[in-house]
């Protein structure tokens, strides 16, 4: 069984007056085991794959092979289902019209999805909304299935009318987790990006096919060793209290601020998928009314639940204090979260306003984020920022755009931007 | 030492570090103060608290294996939590309000008694202070005006641990004095030695429950300063050690405060200094005897005193008294409270302390004595009782 346990990083002191408490709740599950053997229901993947017409070949050869190391790392028992993504979307595997659209993985499974994928052709348009209803029609098939996944490849814009792609991504939401994966330069990570944040999923380019078997094992692998299925952050507030924001601040940057459900009128529940052995950091704000000096109050508790069972859970605490010494601190996490924060808004505004020809913001942006990047210590962001500027002064954000840029290193940079870098946790004494 | 070999938090049932002060799960404060009460309001048939085993060793050889007829019952258990203070919510195993998210006091910071309509107290750490080390113990006959014990205790915060012992040390004193005090000797004079001889030998119990619970090695050993009265009928019996007090507060007439302090005021009163003034002092707080193991002396005064009621008495620390030192500012604060409740009366005190500060724990227990004739219990008092 899994065992979760709760760290909360805050000052907890605030001046006299003072309304707003920050604290980084850190949860870690240890113990999950492998998805689907939790006895809490079966686990079911879905293996999506962009067959449209422009898959080239050798991208099409390398995204074929990709498929056949996810369908390796599917565990013995687990449903699973194979799908073709062009304009519209095809049920590769198992080949059925009608009742249960996933089969359970065995010897025999294994090598005819393995043969079905390799039947694969490109042909035709790209939309996405086709495949994300399809996935969820196929977990529908199988009730038995509560742990849902998929992993979806492309390597074009969608093509659909406003909306379409957006409608379908409601429809999905809180229903199966999803990782996408862009092949080559010519998708949209801003699109992408919104399928993963609302699916609970990463995204990554894969700039070369002889990288995409790796990065297909590893999703795959991951998703596997999820043995906590669906999750929830829980929030309670005190009455008057507003929640600021819920955001995880690590390992990737995800506001969860709107996606609150309501639990009672002082709780709300904040998905956050399925669990591994891992730990995730969240930043939680809350504005409460300021009491006396001396008064001490809970400003939330934070807690993990699944299901109806609360499996671990945090206390953030507000205590009015006339030491400034104990009311000016930051604590050391807050503050480095952040500075993330803010690096990967600075990152996409910065990105963004030089893809529509706004050099000054761009590097003023961009600027910021080499500074923030050196500040918190996120090398994989410098070492990215590095690729589309050029840095004159990291301390003080001074950068010049570089004339010519791999569109490969601006996309990583972009579906990096909310990768985030952990501090210690313990800082020496003194520092 | 009073922690079992492998302690766990009592609220979660986390296993926590021996002499860990909080919980590091749910943050639930781990005093064995605090452990006490609730443990016995879950299992009341095993009286095994941390308090038991100084009581043992203070006990006689010969102690009779079934309480006498005149033995006093312990109080009942608090109830437990009580609604929030702020709000009226629910208060949650973390003590924290599930409504507004206040914190409610411990069951150590904050607890009251109520042995019998009459008497009753409250203990609390006051607004100003961290932690509370006061401590209070009672006990009392169900008819009122029959008997009455309170013992107050107020732990040296300078010391290691002054929470643990303050209460181990009250519990003790009140073992001793559960049996009523001897009668029947033959001259006033005799009987004067025998109640001596009985409130020494509780100030010795509670010496005994404090330095039980100091370790041997702390350089900071654990100190309180003691105070008891016994009502029995219309005698009051008080012992004193430190700057703790009790008080007669008639409803009419001049109220008296019945023990002396062992305090640099009381010293520099005694050499002349105007009591107003000794009391501001920088030194006033500094006592010149307590008990605790660097006790040099733990023989308590002691003294007799008739009253007549109807009044109160009243056993407090300083906690109280340092905002109304004088009987006539105490009877001021008993009038404006205007009920002869006497957990109504404790709780009113206590705030008044809160009110004015409350830079100290503050213990206010209380006897409600009425007059010749009128010792049926007040409607108010009875009605009070169900709470």
């Amino acid at each position: 069984m899994a065992e979760f346990t709760t760290a909360v990083y805050q000052n907890e002191f605030l001046p006299d007056g003072g309304t707003d408490v920050n604290a980084i709740v850190t949860i870690t599950c240890a113990g999950a085991g492998t998805a689907g053997q939790g006895g809490s229901g079966d686990a079911g993947e879905i293996i999506i794959v962009d067959t449209s017409g422009s898959m080239g070949p050798a991208t099409m050869a390398a995204a074929k092979d990709a498929a056949q190391a996810a369908l390796a790392e599917i565990v013995d028992g687990t449903w699973f289902a194979v799908v073709a993504g062009a304009d519209r979307a095809m049920l590769a595997y198992p080949m059925v019209s009608s009742g249960p659209a996933m089969v359970r993985m065995d010897t025999t499974t294994r090598t005819e999805a393995s043969a079905a994928i390799n039947r694969f052709v490109g042909s035709g348009g790209t939309a996405i909304s086709t495949w994300l209803d399809l996935a969820g029609q196929v977990f529908a098939s199988v009730p038995q299935v509560t742990q849902r996944h998929a992993l979806l490849l492309t390597d074009g814009e969608n093509r659909e009318r406003p909306g379409q792609l957006d409608a379908a991504i409601n429809r999905a939401t809180g229903y199966y987790q999803c990782d996408c994966r862009g092949a080559g330069t010519d998708w949209q990570v801003a699109e992408i990006r919104r399928i993963a944040q609302a699916l609970l999923g990463t995204v990554d380019i894969i700039p070369r096919p002889d990288q995409m078997r790796q990065q297909f094992q590893e999703i795959m692998r991951t998703a596997m060793a999820r043995g906590v299925a669906d999750a929830k952050l829980r929030v309670w507030t005190p009455q008057g209290a507003q929640v600021l924001f819920v955001r995880q601040v690590a390992p990737t940057l995800e506001d969860l601020t709107d996606r609150r459900t309501a639990v009672n009128p002082l709780t709300g529940d904040y998905p956050t998928g399925a669990w591994a052995d891992e730990s995730r950091d969240y930043h939680v704000a809350v504005r409460v009314a300021a009491k006396a000096i001396g008064q001490e109050q809970l400003a939330a508790r934070v807690q993990l639940a699944i299901g109806d069972d609360v499996v671990t859970q945090g206390l953030v605490k507000a205590t009015w204090s006339g030491n400034s010494e104990l009311t000016a601190r930051i604590d050391q996490q807050v503050a480095h979260y952040t500075g993330q924060t803010e690096l990967a808004a600075m990152i996409q505004e910065g990105l963004a306003a030089k893809a529509a020809g706004d050099e000054a913001t761009a590097t003023t942006k961009l600027g910021r984020a080499v500074q923030l990047a050196a500040q918190t210590g996120n090398g994989e962001a410098t070492t990215k920022l590095r690729k589309v500027v050029d840095v004159e002064s990291e301390a003080d954000g001074t950068v010049r755009l570089k004339r010519t840029v791999d569109k490969a290193d601006e996309m990583a940079l972009d579906t990096a931007s909310t990768k985030t870098t952990r501090v210690r946790k313990d800082p020496a004494p003194g520092s | 030492m009073t922690a079992p070999a492998e302690p766990t938090c009592p609220s979660c049932g986390a296993a926590v570090a021996a002499g860990a002060r909080f919980c590091e799960s749910c943050g639930t404060p781990l005093s064995a103060g605090a452990a006490a009460p609730a443990a016995g309001a879950t299992a009341p048939a095993a009286p095994a608290s941390p308090a038991a085993p100084p009581v043992e060793d203070a006990a006689p050889i010969s102690a009779p294996t079934r309480r006498p007829a005149g033995a006093l019952p312990d109080p009942p258990p608090d109830p437990g939590r009580r609604p929030c203070d702020a709000c009226g919510g629910e208060v949650g195993p973390d003590l924290y309000c599930t409504q507004c998210g206040a914190k409610a006091p411990s069951e150590r910071d904050h607890f009251r008694e109520r042995p019998a309509s009459w008497v009753a107290g409250v203990c609390d750490k006051g607004v100003g202070k961290s932690r509370n080390e006061d401590a209070m113990a009672l006990l009392a006959g169900a008819e009122p005006g029959s008997r009455a014990v309170l013992v107050v205790l107020d732990g040296v915060s300078s010391s290691v641990d002054s929470d643990v012992a303050s209460l181990n040390g009250a519990r003790a004193a009140r073992e001793v004095l559960r049996m009523p005090l001897p009668a029947g000797m033959g001259t006033p004079g005799s009987r004067e030695a025998a109640v001596r001889k009985v409130l020494t030998d509780a100030t010795a119990a509670a010496q005994a429950a404090i330095v039980a619970t100091t370790d041997p090695d702390s350089p900071n050993p654990a100190s309180a300063t003691f105070t008891v009265a016994v009502l029995e009928g219309t005698l009051v019996h008080h012992a004193n050690l430190g700057d703790s007090r009790c008080y007669w507060l008639p409803d009419d007439g001049p109220g008296v405060q019945l023990t002396v302090d062992d305090s640099m005021a009381q010293a520099q009163i005694a050499a002349g200094v105007a009591k107003e003034v000794a009391e501001q002092g920088r030194a006033a707080h500094a006592i010149t005897r307590w008990l605790g193991r660097d006790s040099e002396d733990p023989t308590p005064a002691v003294g007799i005193v008739e009253v007549t009621g109807p009044g109160w008495l009243l056993a407090c620390s300083d906690g109280l008294w340092n905002y109304a030192s004088t009987p006539e500012a105490l009877q001021e604060q008993v009038r404006a409270a205007g009920t002869t409740d006497p957990a109504e009366l404790a709780l009113r005190l206590v705030g008044f302390a809160n009110a004015a500060g409350g830079h100290d724990n503050i213990t206010a227990a209380l006897a409600r004595v009425e007059g010749p004739g009128h010792n049926a219990a007040t409607p108010a008092a009875t009605a009070g009782e169900e709470g």
